[in-house]
């Protein structure tokens, strides 16, 4: 391990694009992922408070088919970001370019779909890590090159990345200050998305699906605070058709007393529409306990 | 020492000169000295000088002695006293008061002597005299009057000191101990000598220090006597200008009245001179008109006779025929009464003259006039307290006043039929402190004067107010937030008083409890007065009118932590109680009664509504800014709690309408369920965890109101809205159970990101 960390803090970051924003930058890099045996990109924003001093990380992850940039250029973030001194990295939502086969063939499993999941079927196994990615690698890659305090990071995601942010923080109990999502996959093992993703990265044997569903997760939670704000639009089609399953997510929690606010949000779809609406108000609820 | 030695012949060449000569004879017999002191030639000049000059009063003596025949006592203290005095003074003293000396009066001469001086000599020839018997106490009383009688004769004190100097400098290089029994200075080897051998000898530097002690204590008791006839004297002045003015004022008032009296006496000639004139005129005139009369009368009697006397010539026929119409005429005549009566008497009625004016005006000569009426002064701003004000009033410079009589009334306004009870007091002076009076209430006063000569006319009648009775805070009714805090208070007075101030302490700083700000000239019994965020305030509050201030209200104090606001009753719905702390809600488990009373305009009421929500509202301080307060609620009641505008409807549910912003909690079938109501309508919102503790967050300035778990600091809910008037926190309970409100308490800080 010690080689390895070794030899992941030598990989040098390439820089694809910054811009400035807000008086901070908005960066991407690419960067060769050892989890993911892949060239891999992710953005980073950082704030202007980034350049005197260290900056919370708040890590948004992305739904399915999206790439880093969908979230930097459509979330409009950046302001509330700015505001409350947050670098946010958001991360390309799979390995790419792997040459596995089925890869590319749909758009709900393999490229952008990587599910937030460490796959353990043979043909996913070596790269299709995207669990480890965002929780080890990618944190401890931030770390070691932007200005940040290691001890304060929280999880955010729209969608398949609701659901990553959800199990992120619910299987790293303290890892994360707070977590937030917009429209999550709250059960992806009773939902269509969730069990093509499951079966394909896990294999059928349902029980290990649990340890990657956030309404499963909750059932076993040790009850660390955890605060988990989600919005959902009332519209979303993902929602009408069952992809979603927020109420399952609320029982549990209801019966676990983890603290949820959950709003259903009147008119509004699954767009980046959507999360650009209520973006201002999910940084603020990290900021709270990442300023705090 | 060289210097005080220079300065005794000095000070002999001056003014003094006579007494300084002597008292070296004084102190130095002539023999002794010349034994002790053979090789000093100074001295030797000196004594040369002394030794002859003593002669000199003793012939004086001697010739005294002569001319009187006066006893032994008497030539022993001529010779005393011509030791030091020279020949004139010594000459001038036997002429004049030889005869009166006898040797047991000589201290009564020295008194009278002084006294009879200025002041200023008297107060020296006291010092003098101390100063000899204290320097010199075991010497006889004669010394002591005789460097007294010294005194008295203009010395100054400086030159005193110069009379103890010089013996000791002069025995400087020879001398070291000092005979007391001598007094004199002798060395230590001459006191095995004859002279000294039985004598009681100190060092002569603890005699120095004796003496110089003694001296000091003498100068500064007669630097005390300086001052004390300085300030005698300085009264004396001020006597001899107050009877200056006196006797100036006295003359005029004299000529005045003088003036007057010779004014009268000469008027009263002129009316008596007049009158004579009249009198005189009178009579004449009646006695002219008397004599004229009388005149008539004796022609017309002549003529009668003529005719009688012509008609006796007369023929017998015509006699008789004109007798008989001359007795007709005749009888006529006589018929008529010849007036012989003097009219006018000749001698002059005895006319009483009357005096009386002027006796009275030749009596009051030596009496002051009666004192002209007051002026009475106008109240004094800020001379008045509750129960007392002071009166002032002054009066024409050249009046002499014994007394004032001072009256007053309370001024009614209702019934006039009812004579107020009227106050007389007697003062000597131009003011007086009039007390036990009723506070913020208007008196009458008006004044006299009075001498001997009697009473002035009455000044006008001014009116003075007392001060008002302290207000009276309304402790329970005290709103705050950080900046600021609404007292209200009761006048305490049931007449209008012209304004408030408030007083506010900060109550933090103990060493500073003196600072004291103020909020004057507020018209009503209200005031919002800004403050500093968490510090803690005691207020008070006065009221004031023309009088003055009243005293301070009992204190009532403020913490600006946080916002404090009371339960409004009179928005209480009837179902509710609020507890006596006026911070909790209770709706009671029974049913309420089936008839209500009507409800006023203000509180909540279920009549005429379905509504099963039964409200009361805080009273908010009107101050826009940030308000954060907690409601502790039951988990499974039933409950509403937000803000609302103070006009909201009172028969709605609050929520259900624009005019209040509210979060409801329903606790059905095991399910919660949480509503964020305005204008009905509420976003769908799920809450997993029921809060036990609501966080309120009102935000004028961003137009938000959140909803927070206090517990596990979650955010619930924020409400954007356009708050363009000042809202009141509301409350609801709409099954039993209660509600405890938590005010006056800091803001948490994960509040603050929202």
């Amino acid at each position: 391990m010690r080689s390895l960390f070794t030899n992941r803090r030598r990989m040098a970051l390439k820089q694809v694009s910054s811009s400035k924003c807000f008086g901070g930058l908005q960066k991407v890099f690419e960067h060769d992922s050892v989890e993911l045996k892949c060239k891999m990109k992710f953005a980073v924003y950082l704030p202007p408070k980034a350049e005197t001093g260290k900056c919370p990380v708040l890590y948004w992850l992305s739904g399915l088919t999206c790439t880093e940039q969908n979230f930097i250029s459509k979330s409009g973030y950046h302001q509330a970001a700015s505001e409350h001194g947050l670098v946010v990295v958001a991360p390309d939502t799979s390995p790419r370019g792997c040459n596995i086969k089925g890869e590319e063939d749909s758009w709900d499993f393999g490229t952008g779909a990587g599910f937030y999941v460490d796959a353990t079927e043979d043909l996913w196994k070596t790269n299709y890590r995207m669990y480890s990615y965002v929780t080890k690698e990618l944190p401890q890659l931030v770390s070691d090159n932007f200005p940040v305090d290691p001890q304060r990071m929280s999880v955010f995601g729209h969608s398949m990345g609701g659901h990553g942010a959800l199990i992120c923080a619910l299987k790293n109990p303290g890892k994360y200050k707070s977590v937030s999502a917009f429209a999550p996959l709250c059960n992806p093992v009773l939902c269509r998305w969730g069990k093509k993703a499951f079966t394909g990265y896990l294999g059928t044997d349902q029980s290990k699906w649990e340890a990657y569903d956030a309404t499963c997760l909750v059932k076993s939670y040790p009850g660390s605070q955890l605060d988990i704000l989600i919005d959902q639009g009332k519209e979303d089609e993902f929602l009408s058709d069952g992809q979603l399953l927020p109420d399952n997510f609320i029982a549990a929690c209801t019966e676990k007393k983890i603290p949820v606010v959950f709003r259903l949000q009147e008119g509004y779809d699954h767009s980046y529409y959507f999360i650009a609406t209520f973006i201002a108000d999910h940084i603020r609820h990290h900021a709270k306990y990442l300023n705090a | 020492m060289e210097e005080g030695a220079g300065e005794a012949p000095g000070l002999g060449r001056s003014a003094a000169s006579k007494d300084f000569r002597f008292y070296h004879t004084d102190l130095y017999d002539s023999e002794d000295r010349l034994q002790i002191f053979p090789e000093e030639s100074t001295r030797m000049r000196r004594e040369g000088v002394q030794t002859e000059m003593t002669h000199e009063p003793m012939r004086g003596g001697v010739k005294g002695k002569a001319q009187r025949d006066l006893g032994e006592e008497v030539d022993e203290f001529v010779h005393l006293y011509g030791l030091e005095d020279d020949h004139d003074l010594g000459d001038e003293f036997i002429e004049e008061n030889t005869p009166r000396i006898e040797v047991s009066e000589y201290p009564s001469y020295m008194m009278m002597g002084s006294e009879q001086r200025d002041w200023r000599l008297t107060g020296e020839a006291a010092q003098g005299e101390d100063l000899g018997f204290m320097g010199w106490g075991s010497v006889g009383q004669c010394q002591d009057l005789r460097e007294a009688y010294r005194y008295s004769h203009g010395r100054a004190s400086e030159e005193y000191e110069c009379y103890v100097i010089p013996e000791e400098e002069d025995e400087e290089e020879a001398a070291d101990v000092f005979c007391v029994t001598c007094k004199t200075p002798i060395r230590a080897s001459e006191k095995d000598q004859d002279e000294h051998k039985q004598h009681e000898v100190t060092p002569l530097s603890k005699a120095l220090e004796s003496a110089k002690d003694e001296i000091h204590k003498n100068m500064y008791k007669l630097e005390k006597q300086i001052i004390e006839m300085e300030n005698f004297a300085s009264h004396l002045e001020e006597v001899f200008i107050t009877v200056e003015e006196n006797f100036g004022r006295q003359e005029q008032n004299f000529e005045s009245h003088y003036n007057e009296i010779l004014e009268t006496l000469s008027q009263k000639y002129e009316e008596k001179i007049q009158a004579l004139g009249e009198k005189k005129k009178e009579k004449l005139e009646a006695l002219y008109g008397q004599l004229v009369n009388c005149g008539e009368n004796l022609d017309t009697c002549k003529e009668l006779m003529e005719t009688i006397e012509e008609m006796c010539h007369e023929e017998k026929v015509d006699f008789i025929k004109d007798a008989v119409a001359m007795a007709d005429r005749l009888g006529k005549f006589l018929q008529t009464k010849t007036d012989v009566e003097i009219s006018a008497q000749p001698d002059f009625e005895d006319q009483t003259l009357d005096f009386s004016d002027v006796e009275e005006l030749m009596g009051s000569i030596n009496t002051i006039p009666a004192p002209s009426a007051p002026v009475i002064n106008p109240q004094a701003p800020n001379s008045a307290t509750g129960s007392s004000v002071r009166v002032c009033w002054s009066l024409y410079s050249d009046d002499t006043v014994e007394s004032y009589q001072l009256s007053y009334r309370p001024v009614q306004d209702g019934s006039p039929g009812k004579e107020q009870t009227e106050f007389t007091m007697t003062v000597k002076e131009t003011y007086c402190s009039v007390t036990n009076l009723l506070p913020n209430t208007q008196y009458e006063f008006w004044v006299t004067a009075q001498n001997r000569a009697g009473l002035s006319p009455t000044s006008e009648r001014a009116v003075y107010m007392t001060a008002p009775c302290p207000p009276i805070i309304k402790s329970k009714e005290i709103r705050s937030c950080e900046e600021a805090a609404l007292i209200s208070w009761e006048s305490g007075n049931l007449n209008p008083v012209d304004s408030y101030t408030v007083e506010l302490t900060q109550a933090e700083t103990p060493g500073a409890s003196g600072v004291t700000e103020s909020v004057v000239g507020i018209p009503t019994c209200e005031c919002l007065v800004q403050l500093q965020p968490r510090q803690n305030y005691t207020i008070y509050v006065r009221a004031l009118n023309v009088g003055g201030p009243s005293a301070r209200s009992e204190p009532a104090t403020v913490h600006t932590t946080g916002s404090y606001f009371p339960l409004n009753e009179h928005t209480c719905h009837p179902w509710l109680t609020v507890s006596e702390d006026g911070l909790t809600v209770v709706r009671s488990e029974r049913r309420a009664p089936a008839r209500e009373p009507v409800p006023s305009d203000t509180q909540f009421t279920s009549l005429l509504s379905k509504t099963r929500c039964a409200a009361v509202m805080g009273n908010l301080i009107p101050v826009r800014g940030r308000h954060y307060w907690e409601v502790e609620v039951d988990e499974c009641l039933d409950y509403t709690v937000g803000v609302a505008f103070e006009d909201v409807p009172r028969q709605e549910d609050l929520g259900a309408n624009r005019l209040s912003w509210c979060m409801r909690h329903a606790f059905a079938s095991s399910r919660h369920k949480y509503e964020f109501l305005h204008n009905k309508t509420t976003p769908d919102i799920r809450i997993t965890v029921p809060p036990k503790k609501i966080g309120i967050l009102l935000d004028y300035e961003n137009a938000k109101l959140s909803f927070f778990n206090v517990d596990i600091s979650q955010h619930l809910y924020t409400f954007s809205c356009q708050l363009h008037q000042f809202v009141h926190p509301c409350f609801s309970l709409e099954k039993p159970g209660c509600l405890k409100i938590n005010n006056g308490i800091s803001m948490p800080e994960h509040v603050t990101f929202y």
